[in-house]
């Protein structure tokens, strides 16, 4: 903070012309001195409850304002689609919210809610299942009761059910109209498997074969007691709320745990990959697995990802293309983890036909770069400093943490995990990045997946630079050999035969 | 970095009290002008410790742009990450002496551009006068010296060192937006660093370096072709607006016209700099945990430096124009069918925006109207929603909408006049309208709970004309009358000033055909015994028919009087046409089993 003097001369000089106070300011930010923050992270235990049937409560209130968001949340999700019905668990979710309840009809639960003024979603993802009411205290007693009856007695209205069904059809018909949607199905598909619920897509059969007896089966396998949490945030008081979920949940059966997740099994052939679509701009996707959550080297991985292309115009891959070179607007690099299995290491960028190539190396000499060459401290430490001065935000609002604190629960995520999470990231080096770069990037084993006009893309920038220096085509990558994915039908994802 | 776009940042209300609660709100921030005129308002919050998030706004956009230079503000605002005359550089009085013989070739190679390659391209000699791959030896030359003094500067610039900076210090979501009325920077900082900010911010504001120039004049052209050019609707869109617009300078594009982007030299965009980003126009906004008394002594030091190099910029003189008759746009792209009628409305802060906004959620959500007649009961559409967009200098309102299946997009603009045919002649009931009310009030506590979107709320009023319009317009919500709605939908709503957009999908030729049971499904339940069966006489009484001519008359009449069908019958009529021409085509080819539906 600003000494006593500076500021006193600050605020009497002001009135005497600009170069006065100037001459206080510090000439470059790093001369500034600045006051220690201190954060200690809030720790679950200090939030936990546990009602009688043993379904953990995270709670934080605050007074702001006369609002309360009570969230739960259940284990279970896509993964568990039998075979043939991908697209159950998005529309058992939507399903809940919007087809009625024991009670009342789709159309009158809506007017009830809309009329309280409570926000209510429901929802089945990936891994996890949630339903959330978001009301005006006041209105809790009232709106929960009817919240609750979805939750648990959920109608499944059929004619909601074809008025869902007939939005999925037709969202499915515009697949193919969005270069990036189709590259990340392509990369998804390639790397996991088709199959697999991270890649796995609805289809037209799929989605005209999903009935309500289907997601009632489907719905009572997730949400049950076994598999909840809860979190509490908003104006409440704590041991009011305590009793008023203890009652609301009377009665309400236990059931059977969602199963784990599973592994991936399919294993994906390196190369050039693309997929014929006629347009000004490329998506290239550059990926191969990543890092698995709890991997001792995971925060060498995180600081080496930040460097190369996670941490916006400071990370390498951004300042070659886009800001050194001009070749795309949105150009870095994700490490995603996974807790049960690696995740996926992906690098992006959207650049015109005939920069594809140029771009491509760019991102390759990167990879080199960072494998073979160690990063400066300098460059090291700007990293280490933002993760752990940013770090507060993680627990910014009371919502995202009471959230954090119930998926950490349920992913067993190492105790002491956040109070030593700075450490572990100031004792990363220059040598631990330069060893995460050799031992996680694999551009030798990487997909390259292209969406755009192949026989133009190929030829790279031959043809339109004027510069000779910065001439690059698609022959530089895997001995310029390319495997052309076949035009999915947007409907069924079968390839359509060619049409000329 | 972002073009802001249709309404990105929505402003929700404030202070209402719903009858079941007696908590006020009131957006209260601190009030503070510095000597140079740069205003400032202090909004202290503890609620989400340790952080704060901070910007300034400028009263600048694409409307104050003209032709030649649309896209400036945006570019400018990507051009205020390049860094200082101090920061982005090793060496910066050589900076200055590259940047200064940058600006000069730039500017010869504009004149000889403008001049030489345009009345090429103009003889149709080539394409695009731009594109290096194009270029005379003069120009080659003159590219060539540019290339060279950019790889020399290159060796004492420190890239994105203005983004490091932040970033090593905890900054996070550094960004902007640049929108038709406004230009916002913002950033979170832990809350050790607000003076970090004060620095950075009032060092870019006095010294931009406008650096790089050439190299972020590709990254905005990439930009571009990402939202517009290879989105589904996006370049149609552009032209829309652009004919809706008529008059008014909303009429292009915020990230500007491709020939403009490629043009501008650094005396444009310095020159622009200098008119509208003096401190009397911008106000800086914080937001979070902080001790106001320190912030205020910060933001004198720092910001109180800033010079006024200008007079004050001249306001607006040119303004919308009404339409004064219908406007239609129909394109195909890669996308999926769907239309759009728009209207004029009302700018911001105007009496009757809050009852556009009121009919818009009546109209809005599942239990709006839009949902339960053209999803629900008619089944004719997948989605369909309203919107008001009250901007600074004007309005438009919007119904849009997307078929299911093989509905006509006529089917749902016809729906739509009918829903609006309700809302003139037919008074809202006190429940619907109360209901809306309670949301809003709602969603005003709602947007109040967290700090990016408390400074996106306080810095865009301001921008439009006050902060104050956050306590206002609630209070306005709150007393929106039946008769309101009925008036306003009146007076705005006419069909001979409203634009309409259809998009189809692009080789959508393949048509489907129909088949009667999906006429019977189209038909009021009522009508389906009358219609059906004589519908089935005539499609046997066609297999008969052999005079082609005679049937082709028929088609022609049939489109002549397709706008005065009811759009009840629109889908019975479609599959008449169908059989009429399938008929036609098996005539002329002389074959009973005549090819469907082939490709182009």
């Amino acid at each position: 903070m600003r000494s006593l003097i500076t500021t006193t001369c600050a605020l009497m000089c002001i009135g005497s012309g600009a170069l006065a106070v100037a001459a206080d300011i510090p000439t470059h930010p790093a001369d500034i001195s600045f006051e220690e923050l201190n954060f200690t992270p809030p720790s679950p235990s200090d939030f936990r409850n546990e009602l009688s049937n043993g379904v953990p409560v995270f709670m934080a209130s605050s007074d702001e304002f006369p609002l309360v968001t009570i969230t739960l949340s259940f284990k279970g999700g896509a993964y568990m689609e039998p075979d043939g019905m991908a697209g159950l668990a998005a529309m058992t979710g939507a399903m809940i919210r919007t087809g009625g309840s024991s009670m009342m009809s789709p159309s009158d639960m809506d007017e009830e809610f809309d009329f309280m003024a409570a926000n209510v979603s429901a929802g089945i993802g990936d891994r996890n299942a949630n339903a959330t009411i978001n009301c005006l205290t006041s209105n809790l007693d009232d709106a929960f009761g009817l919240f609750m009856d979805m939750v648990q007695q959920p109608r499944f209205d059929s004619d909601r059910l074809e008025v869902l069904r007939g939005q999925q059809l037709e969202q499915i018909k515009t697949r193919d109209d969005d270069g990036l949607q189709i590259a990340l199905r392509e990369m998804n598909f390639l790397m996991w498997g088709e199959d697999f619920f991270e890649a796995r897509q609805p289809t037209k059969s799929s989605l005209e074969s999903i009935s309500v007896d289907d997601m009632r089966a489907f719905h009572a396998s997730i949400f049950n007691p076994a598999n909840m949490m809860v979190s509490v945030t908003g104006d409440f008081d704590e041991s009011t709320m305590l009793s008023f979920l203890e009652k609301s949940f009377q009665g309400w059966e236990s059931g059977a745990r969602s199963p784990e997740i599973p592994s991936p099994t399919h294993t994906f052939t390196p190369g050039v990959y693309y997929y014929e679509k006629d347009q000004p701009q490329v998506q290239v996707l550059i990926g191969h697995r990543g890092v698995q959550r709890d991997d001792p080297n995971a925060p060498a991985v995180e600081v080496m990802n930040d460097i190369l292309g996670g941490s916006g115009f400071t990370s390498r891959i951004t300042n070659s293309v886009r800001t050194r070179e001009g070749l795309a607007y949105t150009a870095g690099s994700v490490m995603r983890s996974r807790v049960e299995y690696p995740g996926m290491f992906m690098s992006y960028f959207f650049t015109k036909v005939p920069t594809t190539a140029l771009a491509t190396r760019l991102v390759f000499d990167e990879i080199d770069t960072i494998q073979n060459e160690a990063a400066t401290t300098d460059e090291v430490e700007t990293i280490q400093n933002n993760i752990i001065e940013t770090f507060p935000r993680t627990f910014e609002s009371k919502g995202a943490t009471m959230g954090l604190f119930m998926s950490d629960e349920r992913t067993n995520r190492p105790a002491g995990y956040w109070e030593n999470y700075r450490e572990r990231v100031r004792s990363v080096n220059s040598q631990d990045v330069q060893q995460a770069a050799n031992d996680y990037l694999h551009p030798e084993d990487a997909v390259i997946l292209i969406v755009g006009p192949w026989e133009e893309i190929k030829k790279g920038n031959s043809e339109s630079e004027a510069d000779e220096a910065r001439i690059a085509t698609m022959e530089e990558f895997f001995g310029g050999k390319a495997t052309q994915i076949p035009t999915r039908d947007p409907e069924t994802l079968k390839p359509v035969e060619s049409q000329d | 970095m972002r073009a802001l776009r249709k309404a990105a940042i929505s402003v929700a209300a404030i202070l209402m009290i719903p009858a079941s609660t007696s908590i006020a709100q009131n957006v209260q921030p601190i009030e503070y002008t510095l000597d140079n005129g740069m205003k400032f308002l202090l909004m202290p919050r503890d609620e989400q410790p340790n952080v704060i998030t901070a910007g300034w706004i400028a009263n600048v956009g694409s409307v104050n742009e003209r032709p030649g230079i649309t896209g400036v503000s945006h570019f400018l605002e990507h051009l205020l990450f390049k860094g200082t005359d101090t920061v982005g550089t090793s060496d910066a009085e050589q900076d200055q002496v590259f940047r200064d013989q940058l600006t000069a070739v730039r500017k010869n190679m504009r004149a000889y551009t403008l001049d030489v390659q345009y009345q090429r391209m103009y003889r149709g000699e080539i394409e695009n006068p731009w594109d290096p791959a194009n270029d005379t030896d003069e120009l080659r030359e003159m590219r060539s010296e540019m290339t060279r003094l950019q790889d020399e500067q290159s060796q004492i610039t420190i890239k994105n060192e203005f983004d490091s900076l932040y970033t090593g210090n905890g900054g996070s979501g550094m960004n902007a937006g640049t929108s038709q009325d406004f230009t916002v920077f913002y950033i979170n900082v832990p809350s050790n660093k607000l003076e970090l900010w004060a620095w950075m911010e009032s060092d870019r504001l006095i010294s931009p370096s406008l650096r790089e120039l050439d190299a972020e004049r590709f990254v905005v052209i990439e930009e571009r072709r990402q939202r517009l050019e290879a989105t589904a609707t996006g370049k149609l869109g552009e032209q829309f607006d652009s004919m809706f617009w008529v008059a008014s300078p909303y009429n292009w594009p915020v990230i500007g016209w491709m020939s403009d982007l490629m043009s501008y030299t650094e005396g444009d965009i310095r020159e622009y700099f200098e008119t509208y980003y003096q401190p009397a126009n911008l106000t800086g906004v914080i937001v979070g945990d902080f001790d106001p008394a320190d912030a205020k002594q910060l933001v004198e030091s720092y910001f109180g430096r800033i010079p006024n190099r200008r007079p004050k910029a001249a306001p607006l003189a040119t303004y919308s124009v009404p339409l004064l008759g219908e406007i239609r746009f129909s394109g195909e792209c890669d996308c999926q069918n769907q239309v759009e009628v728009r209207y004029r409305s009302v700018p911001f802060g105007h009496p009757d925006e809050a009852v556009f906004d009121v009919m818009a959620d009546l109209l809005n959500g599942r239990t709006g109207r839009l949902y339960k007649s053209l999803v629900e009961d008619q089944g004719i559409a997948t989605g369909a929603n309203a919107s008001n967009r009250a901007q600074h200098y004007a309005g438009s309102f919007s119904f849009s909408a997307r078929p299911k299946g093989n509905v006509e997009l006529a089917e749902l603009e016809a729906a739509w006049y009918e829903q609006l045919e309700l809302l003139k002649t037919e008074l809202v009931s006190d429940r619907e309208l109360q209901k809306v009310k309670n949301g809003q009030a709602a969603d005003t506590f709602r947007g109040l709970q967290d700090n990016s979107s408390l400074f996106f709320q306080i810095s865009i009023t301001e921008a439009y004309g006050g902060y104050e319009y956050l306590n206002e317009h609630p209070t306005r919500i709150a007393a929106v009358t039946a008769e309101d709605i009925m008036r306003v939908a009146n007076e705005y709503f006419s069909a001979d000033a409203r634009a309409v957009a259809s998009y189809t999908r692009r080789g959508g030729a393949e048509e489907v055909l129909l088949t009667i049971d999906d006429v019977r499904d189209s038909l009021p339940e009522d009508m389906v015994e009358m219609v059906v069966p004589q519908l089935e006489m005539q499609i046997t009484a066609l297999a008969s028919e052999t005079d082609a001519s005679g049937l082709q008359a028929q088609l022609d009449e049939m489109e002549a009087q397709q706008g005065m069908v009811p759009p009840q019958f629109q889908t019975a009529m479609k599959f008449v046409k169908q059989q009429i021409e399938k008929r036609i085509s098996e005539i002329e080819s002389g074959s009973d089993s005549a090819e469907q539906g082939g490709d182009e």
